[in-house]
């Protein structure tokens, strides 16, 4: 893992995405936007997007904000990134839909994202530790916030304008490799040795309750 | 007689402080961590973590931008009295997390489970979940404050029925591979406190295993040996599974092994996991028969009182 840190200038293109390396440490500089579930089911399952100019604003940050208006004016209290892989089932879908080339949050996605991403050439960043305190300062401003009335503040899609945000490593490339999916290989290699230590028999299994036919 | 509204503001302060504060236990443990990890990225995201709890302690943001369930544990003695009696503590902790919650120490995160509609103040049927239980002591009431964080809920909730003939070899398989699949990608948010039950009923076997988790001082060691000792072999087992913090290769992926039990039926073998983040937030609210009010990070001495069976 490299321990540089690339500064990635949004909207990300195609070219940059597809030199990243798996476990690249980045920041992002540009235009994001934010979303949860509800951005994703409503996407695919209504039609209803955010509307923005997906050419421009290409990177889409997962997290609930916390947000308090102060004069009027919206302050960000914390940015944590939200674990990405509650979103697989339409994440694929979005990534096409929307053109995204950028993808921050916390875990990882699955296969169909991954071949999404390998697909348009982008990249999903997943955070380091806890570190929604220390993104805010990088936001530079909030450009505007879509669906609030209907989804309130923490589903809401909020508009940041970012710089140096970050740093994320690349945990699905454009290839659509996935650092967590190589670390679990290894870690499913030693799980015999963990069983035997254990004193778990390699062929144990739970008492079978539902006799066949009756599954 | 303790005053309601001595009652609410202890429960909002300790409600700010549990989102804004790391407990004691929790952040020597992590540095503990930090110095045995040797993978940049494992030692990286806990420094990352510990630096972010700094800045909430200092005013700027939330230990963790997920403030999750609001969860009141609150043990009263056998002759404390409250002004508006014992079911006035379910609108203190109304009033203690929708304030809270106006204030931006906890984000709005409770919605109805079908509409997903969210009311903007966290409060709604079962939620904020206030646990009330009765010590041997004659007065006063402790109050623990956790927003439980929806990364270590979501993903670190394991129930399952085994049968007396799955022995113990069948409570370790299903409490490392639920291990195991929790912090796969920092799911959980490790290193994690492991909480588990065996024995009773389903829901007082997953409530021991969230109790375990949360109300245990960190690294504290079950009373009964046996109980101690399958602690000690799975915390050990966990950290030869290669996973670190958040998920990445590492040795910490398990900070804390906390097994409660309680006798069962004779036909049964209930097991249950429930797991706290890394951040393990709560914070301890203490006050008296005459409405002197303490706060601390520290829960020594909590579980002990707390008797399931």
């Amino acid at each position: 893992m490299s321990d540089q840190i690339i500064d990635l200038q949004l909207p990300l293109d195609e070219k940059t995405a597809r030199s990243l390396k798996l476990g690249q440490m980045v920041t992002v500089s540009g235009m994001i936007f934010t979303g949860r579930s509800r951005l994703h089911i409503r996407a695919i399952e209504e039609n209803i997007m955010p509307p923005l100019d997906y050419s421009k604003v290409n990177c889409f940050f997962h997290v609930g904000p916390v947000m308090k208006n102060v004069n009027d004016e919206w302050e960000i209290v914390s940015i944590e990134p939200t674990s990405s892989i509650r979103f697989e089932r339409y994440g694929a879908d979005v990534v096409k839909k929307m053109g995204l080339r950028t993808l921050i949050g916390k875990t990882t996605m699955g296969p169909r994202t991954a071949q999404s991403l390998k697909e348009i050439g982008g990249v999903y960043l997943s955070k380091i530790g806890l570190c929604g305190n220390q993104l805010v300062p990088q936001v530079k401003k909030v450009h505007g916030v879509h669906f609030l009335d209907k989804l309130g503040k923490t589903e809401a899609t909020w508009v940041f304008e970012v710089e140096k945000f970050g740093p994320f490593f690349v945990a699905i490339d454009a290839e659509g490799n996935n650092y967590f999916e190589n670390l679990s290989e290894d870690i499913e290699n030693g799980m015999d040795k963990i069983d035997k230590d254990l004193g778990i028999p390699s062929d144990y299994t739970y008492t079978e309750v539902n006799p066949s036919g009756c599954k | 007689m303790i005053k309601i509204k001595t009652i609410e503001e202890a429960m909002y302060k300790a409600m700010r402080m549990a989102a804004t504060k790391l407990p004691p236990d929790v952040e020597s443990k992590l540095n503990e961590a930090v110095a045995e990890e040797t993978n940049p990225l494992a030692k990286q995201h806990l420094q990352v973590s510990l630096e972010n709890a700094r800045l909430a302690g200092e005013g700027n943001g939330l230990v963790c931008g997920d403030t999750g369930f609001p969860l009141y544990f609150i043990k009263a003695g056998t002759q404390t009295a409250i002004e508006g009696g014992f079911g006035a503590l379910w609108k203190a902790a109304e009033n203690a997390t929708a304030r809270c919650t106006a204030e931006a120490f906890l984000r709005p995160t409770m919605v109805d489970p079908l509409t997903r509609d969210n009311p903007g103040d966290n409060i709604g049927p079962g939620m904020p979940k206030v646990e009330l239980s009765f010590t041997g002591q004659p007065d006063g009431i402790e109050i623990i404050c956790a927003p439980k964080g929806g990364g270590s809920e979501i993903f670190g909730t394991f129930y399952r029925m085994l049968f007396p003939s799955d022995g113990k070899v069948g409570i370790k398989k299903f409490i490392i591979d639920s291990i195991k699949d929790s912090c796969y990608a920092g799911k959980i948010c490790p290193p994690a406190i492991v909480g588990v039950g065996i024995g009773g009923t389903a829901d007082l076997c997953m409530k021991m295993a969230k109790e375990a988790a949360l109300l245990r001082p960190l690294g504290s060691r079950n009373k009964n040996k046996e109980t101690a000792d399958l602690e000690i072999e799975l915390l050990q087992a966990s950290r030869e599974l290669g996973l670190g913090p958040m998920g990445s290769q590492g040795i910490n992926c398990v900070m804390g092994m906390h097994i409660e039990t309680a006798v069962t039926h004779t036909a049964a073998l209930p097991v249950a996991v429930n797991a706290q983040c890394l951040v393990g937030r709560r914070w301890k609210t203490t006050i008296s028969n005459n409405n002197e009010v303490a706060y601390e990070g520290s829960i020594d001495g909590w579980k002990q009182e707390v008797n399931h069976v």
